[in-house]
């Protein structure tokens, strides 16, 4: 079974969608229309919160600006709800803009309160002013129309909603699998491996969040010349809550789950409504009990929400669809490797304090074009400060760090990784729920310039296909041909290691820098590991790799650099260091 | 604005100050065991209150039929769970600990309203009441997901929040009540300006519940167990302490906390059943800014909420929560610029 | 997959719901009734509701036909209320709509009413006029004209400056409006406009400022228990001037929790409130009367608030209209709907509990002098002042 299984399902539902109309009643019509609304804000948070990683409880705060906006322009200067689309989609987007600039930058027990503060000043500030009808609101706003025509008639918004709501969904499809959708699916995974391929995830986040306002904006656009009455109550706190257990209902892991999770609440909500007061005379204060109840026991039975669970249980006979295998005419650029032998990296006296400890005290060594250097050293030493320093994760107290000529002491990691540097990480991160080319692609972020627009109307198809074409290369090359498919998660660590390094020569760097990459690995996948990394010397790569393990770099590296106490101990070639009577004491403990 | 105007919006706001400061620390301490943001904490206060109310007025509290109905659920669930397992033989402890121990408060209860009881022992009737609403509601619905991602246990949690004050709804009415002083009279600080004994009551009583925390968590056993299982829950299993019981232990004191919280309100302020949201809420805030981990600071952000609240209504009365919260912000980017942040606060959402 | 199924039975019971048109009886008149038995409106709702099972008590034959009632709760959620209004006139064909608590929501069912032609008797305070208001009319009397009332008893009481506090909500905007409009009239003077959030627990801030103007009387635009806060604090900062209220907290928990605080509080309300004490002249006084013996039957208890008389008169506006429309047209069509509409905007003294009412279209309300009388807290009891 193909994952197109669910493509097809969706060509299903859209034809059901079409249909729709002419089989449900009045009344079903219109709860479909608060669906399609609804579903729209949950897609925004779905992007959001499931795959930003940002809990927000104020979405229907741009659902109440954005129709506050509509309703104010065609009611006061009495133009065509058309015209209130545009002028809504600005302010909305101005005000997420604001707001977001104020907040994303507050970690991550901080920023969901942050959407409460807003969630509920907006309504608030919108109820007091004079203009907008204080907590009356507008009334008579007046409807869509096309061509002289209301749309209002016949029901006719329905197919107004739900080809907004297709067309979100289409966007939001075609983003999630760009180069923009996989640094905002890597959003999760922490904000060090999005600087080492050199994006950044605060204007990621920022971007998401004023794309998912912009969903909200459309929604609010269309319940205002739906419902033709806007007023603040249903913009309030209790609404985003309600969107947010939509998303949740459904799944916040995939697209379809706003959807669906729109769709159960709100029929959930009209059937205990039609049903509980058949059981009881409080049927009407019996519906929130047991609408909560209902809602917790889906929790417990499924976590991830509808969508969750039936790919849980369906999902491991799914075989996912890869993206086709075309020919590309060119290939993305290469960048202009130095001259062998020519120097690289330069670190001169590099001094790091925490406040009163020193972890690194005036160390200087060079890496050359083409070789490989090892930075050993016990436990202790300094090596994995020393590795933050050269990759401009952590600052310099003192001393330089020079990177093919340029001065990189004050740069950040995204800054050094755009020259040339790219890394590894010791606590491997990769995606564990993207496959393996995709894991690899993200590596060519810096390689490649489509944004998030161009993303969604799916005009980078050429781009990308260079970028998977540069992907199947890479992990060609580690040998995991023909396993694009499988999910990153599913590895054994030494070949999540050996991922990880098929992601850096994506990024095609001057300098390879590795973290620890034989910490944890049996003996069989160190043999592996070193075969290749040999390999990519003869190729031409110059690495940089920080090890604990002396016996793997001895057999492995051009020259050694060794610290002890933050201190350089020497440096030499493997033979030299071996016999060195003080690597020997640090390593062995020698006797005084 | 005169110095008499500010002294008693000062005041105001130090004694709603004490308030959220309270629930603040039973809000921080079931989140520093369980990662669960308790949104119905204010729920619990409300339904104390509510009780007392109903002690004073000689009518039966329904909170005595929501307690019930929870200790059975509780001990089903606690049956199922042991069937199971396989384990029978627990099961006689378990239907004592779920279901006979919340009768106790409740029969306790039903005497206090049918007689006519001391003030004292009506308040002591309704704190223990209340006391089982928290562990059971949290054993039937929080404990089944108690290891999913915290997005998912705050979502729950919020709609517990829902569901306790649909049942507060249906038990008691749509309608607000008072309940007597405590202690009555006023103190005069200054010869113009005078403090109610409520007032003082409060803030004593929320200064002297702080540092019984304090000392708690960081001298006694027990409390650093607590501590441990919020840390690695793995880990403290490993060193023998059993989260799902540390869990109830927080959520006891917690609620005992609420139970306290509710009657020392409930004099002052109408309270209904959905009071609880905007109490939680405002003590979430205060428990935000202590980062969910420190007291102190806890401390200093309730207060600081119950400042601003009450000098932000004198400003803008309908405006204030606006004020509030639009001055959180700037709190916020300080308090985040100054807390450790490492990139294990990434969270994968469930699968 | 237990779960799956059960979740496919609620997916199909959603959709037969929305798809079949439930069977309509033609011979009988059917009415939708909308309130709010949760959220924030629930403690008017509640009221509401009652009133409205003792009037189908009372009458539970129109115009010689049966009635079928339907009742939904809109959990004071305006979207909820425009969702219910639609499936009662879509799916369940109801000839007129009933309610609601609220004034946004009762405006969303206003909404609804409109495009789909069905006659709307509003209960809460809200109007439309002109076009907009074709289809609705409202019952509470209109705010001004109680207003009124109160600026007539502080004049007499020679107050000269009012200060103003009331809820950050819809009603408490109309109070204002009302107040703002009446007082320079009768010269007084509003000296402040202090607004506070039904949920909020202290006024302190607002009432501070309250008593430094001085005010010679404080009038509330608050309604419930929520009301009596303004008044507690005002008792705890020691005011001593006048005291006055509207019609909206005629209620006996405001009473019991404003206890001693709102003693000798003055208000306007609809005649049923202090039935027994109006003369035996008075056109409201046997309905009155009526209502409270059909409320002591079907709920054992007397009515005490005056929230519960408007659904009565609603009820018995719908009874009079379909009385006049009488066999012109089926019920369960569009043209009776038409008719009934046409019957209610132009009912002529119908005598209610509130009052008699006399609509006109394009004019929403239809009390007059007579629906207003003046009362006064008295030991916890409302005493008859005049009217």
């Amino acid at each position: 079974m193909n994952a197109s299984i669910f493509r097809k399902l969706g060509v299903v539902a859209a034809v059901l969608l079409a249909l729709a109309p002419l089989l449900l009643g009045g009344f079903g019509i219109g709860l479909m229309n608060d669906i399609g609304i609804g579903a729209l804000v949950a897609l925004g948070l779905v992007m959001l919160t499931g795959i930003g990683g940002v809990t927000s409880f104020g979405q229907a705060a741009f659902v109440g600006i954005a129709a506050y906006s509509t309703a104010w322009l065609t009611t006061t200067w009495h133009v065509s709800a058309w015209l209130g689309l545009p002028f809504a989609l600005v302010l909305t987007a101005l005000a997420a803009l604001l707001i977001g600039m104020l907040t994303l930058r507050l970690g991550s027990h901080f920023l969901p309160i942050s959407t409460i503060a807003w969630g509920l000043s907006v309504p608030l500030v919108l109820s007091n002013i004079e203009a907008l009808g204080l907590h009356t609101g507008i009334t008579n706003i007046a409807p869509v129309r096309i061509a002289g025509w209301s749309l209002q008639d016949g029901g006719a918004m329905y197919y107004l909603i739900w080809a907004c709501v297709g067309l979100a969904c289409w966007f939001c499809r075609n983003l999630l699998q760009s180069r923009q959708g996989r640094a905002l699916r890597s959003l999760r995974g922490g904000s060090a491996l999005l600087s080492s391929v050199g994006a950044d995830a605060y204007r990621l986040r920022l971007q998401l969040f004023v794309f998912a306002a912009l969903l909200s904006a459309l929604a609010g656009w269309l319940y205002a010349h739906n419902n033709r009455y806007v007023s603040p109550s249903p913009f309030d706190v209790h609404a985003s809550i309600e969107f947010l257990l939509m998303a949740v209902m459904g799944g916040l892991g995939q697209l379809p789950g706003a959807l669906i999770g729109a769709g159960i609440v709100i029929l959930l909500k009209n059937s205990l409504q039609d049903v509980l007061p058949l059981i009881s005379e409080r049927g009407g204060q019996l519906e929130v009990i047991v609408f909560s109840l209902l809602f917790l026991l889906l929790l417990h039975r499924a976590r991830a929400g509808f969508c969750g669970f039936v790919l849980r249980h369906m999902g491991s006979r799914l075989k996912p669809i890869l993206p086709p295998q075309i020919a590309v005419a060119q290939p993305l650029a290469m960048r202009q490797q130095p001259l062998a032998g020519s120097k690289i990296l330069s670190v001169q006296g590099a001094v790091k304090r925490f406040g009163g400890l020193v972890a690194v005290n005036q160390v200087s060594f060079d890496v050359s074009a083409g070789e490989i250097v090892g930075l050993i050293g016990p436990n202790g030493a300094g090596k994995s400060t020393m590795f933050n320093l050269v990759t401009g994760a952590a600052s310099l107290t003192h001393g330089s760090v020079h990177f093919l000529g340029t001065d990189v002491t004050k740069l950040s990691q995204r800054a050094v990784a755009r020259l040339g540097m790219a890394r590894t990480f010791q606590h491997v991160k990769l995606r564990p729920q993207m496959t393996l080319l995709d894991n690899v692609a993200l590596g060519a972020h810096l390689r490649t310039r489509a944004g998030l627009l161009a993303a969604g109307l799916r005009l980078d198809r050429a781009e990308e296909a260079r970028i998977f074409h540069e992907a199947r290369v890479q992990l060609a090359r580690i040998g995991l041909q023909g396993r694009e498919h499988e999910l990153a998660g599913a590895l054994p660590l030494g070949t999540q290691r050996m991922l990880e390094i098929a992601r850096a020569l994506v990024a095609d760097p001057v300098l390879l820098v590795l973290d620890e990459p034989a910490a944890g690995l049996r003996h069989a996948e160190k043999q592996a590991l070193g075969e290749l990394l040999r390999q990519l010397r003869r190729q031409g790569v110059t690495i940089l790799i920080v090890e604990h393990d002396m016996d793997f770099v001895m057999k492995l590296v051009d020259r050694l650099v060794v610290m002890n106490f933050g201190s350089k101990l020497m440096e030499g070639n493997p033979a030299a260091v071996r016999r060195d009577p003080q690597v020997q004491a640090a390593y062995l403990g020698g006797t005084a | 604005m005169g110095w008499d105007v500010i002294l008693i919006l000062l005041s105001d706001g130090i004694a709603n100050g004490a308030i959220y400061l309270l629930a603040g620390l039973g809000m921080v301490l079931i989140f520093s065991v369980t990662r669960v943001v308790f949104v119905p904490f204010g729920d619990v206060a409300v339904f104390s209150a509510l009780s007392l109310a109903a002690f004073e007025g000689g009518k039966l509290p329904g909170t005595i039929w929501l307690v019930l109905t929870l200790a059975a659920v509780a001990s089903l669930c606690e049956i199922g769970v042991l069937l199971r397992r396989r384990e029978p033989q627990k099961i006689a402890r378990a239907v004592l600990q779920y279901g006979v121990l919340p009768a106790v408060p409740c029969a306790l209860a039903a005497v206090v309203a049918a007689t006519q009881a001391p003030q004292l022992v009506q308040i002591v009737a309704a704190i223990l009441l209340v006391v089982p609403v928290a562990p059971l509601a949290a054993r039937i619905l929080l404990q089944p997901i108690a290891d999913a991602s915290s997005l998912v246990l705050l979502m729950a949690s919020l709609v517990m929040h829902f569901f306790l004050a649909g049942l507060g709804l249906m038990f008691m009415g749509p309608e607000g009540f008072r309940t007597q002083l405590l202690v009555d009279g006023m103190i005069n600080l200054t010869p113009d300006f005078s403090v109610s004994m409520q007032t003082l009551l409060m803030v004593s009583a929320a200064l002297v519940l702080s540092v019984l925390f304090f000392l708690f968590f960081e001298r006694t056993v027990s409390g650093k167990a607590l501590r441990a299982t919020a840390v690695n829950r793995v880990g403290a299993r490993l060193v023998g302490i059993r989260p799902a019981r540390s869990a109830m232990l927080a959520y006891i004191c917690a609620s005992l906390l609420a139970g306290l919280i509710g009657v020392l309100i409930a004099p002052i302020t109408t309270l209904y059943y959905d009071s609880g949201f905007t109490l939680g809420l405002k003590a979430f805030v205060a428990a935000i800014i202590g980062g969910l981990v420190s007291y102190p600071l806890t401390a200093v952000g309730a207060l600081a909420v119950g400042i601003v609240e009450s000098f932000g209504s004198f400003w803008s009365g309908a405006l204030k929560d606006v004020i509030v919260f639009s001055l959180l912000i700037p709190v916020l980017l300080l308090r985040s610029y100054y807390a450790t942040h490492s990139d294990e606060d990434e969270e994968e959402i469930d699968q | 997959m237990k779960f799956f199924r059960a979740l496919t039975s609620v997916f199909i019971a959603g959709t037969v719901t929305m798809a079949a048109p439930l069977a309509s009886f033609a011979a009988d008149l059917k009415v939708g009734f909308i309130t709010s038995l949760s959220g924030s409106s629930s403690s008017l709702g509640i009221p509401y509701g009652k009133g409205f099972q003792a009037a189908v008590a009372y009458m539970p034959e129109v115009a010689g036909k049966k009635v079928d009632v339907v009742q939904l709760d809109d959990a004071s959620d305006p979207t909820t209320a425009a969702r219910n209004a639609r499936k009662l006139i879509v799916e369940d064909k109801v000839d007129v709509l009933i309610g609601t608590p609220g004034t946004p929501s009762a405006l969303a069912i206003a909404g609804v009413a409109r495009e789909l032609k069905t006659p709307f008797i509003c209960i809460a305070n809200a109007k439309l006029e002109g076009e907009e208001g074709a289809w609705m009319v409202t019952v509470p009397q209109p705010t001004p004209l109680m207003i009124q009332g109160v600026i007539d008893q502080m004049k007499l009481a020679g107050v000269k400056t009012v200060a103003y506090i009331g809820f950050a909500d819809a009603w408490g905007d109309i109070v204002y409006d009302a107040l703002s409009k009446a007082a320079p009239a009768a010269g007084i003077k509003v000296v402040a406009n202090e607004r506070y959030a039904r949920t909020d627990t202290a006024v302190t801030g607002q009432v501070l400022k309250i008593v430094a103007t001085h005010p010679d009387a404080v009038l509330t635009g608050t309604s419930g228990t929520p009301g009596a806060l303004p008044y507690l604090a005002l008792a705890s900062r020691g005011y001593r001037g006048k005291l006055y209220g509207t019609h909206a907290i005629i209620n006996p928990d405001f009473i019991r929790v404003g206890g001693a605080a709102v003693e000798g509080l003055v208000a306007p309300t609809g005649p049923v409130v202090v039935v027994d004490q109006l003369a035996a002249s008075n056109p409201t006084r046997k309905i009155g009367l009526d209502f409270r013996a059909i409320y002591e039957k079907t709920f054992k208890t007397v009515p005490t608030d005056a929230f519960g008389p408007y659904s009565f008169d609603a009820w018995l506006l719908f009874a009079d209209a379909a009385k006049r429309v009488g066999n012109k047209a089926q019920p369960g069509t569009p043209e009776y709907r038409t008719a009934l509409r046409d019957a209610i905007v132009s009912s002529k003294e119908v005598v209610g509990t509130q009052g008699v009412y006399n609509y006109k279209p394009g004019q929403p309300f239809g009390s007059d002098q007579r629906a207003v009388v003046m009362v006064k807290l008295e030991k916890g009891q409302w005493k008859y002042l005049g009217q």
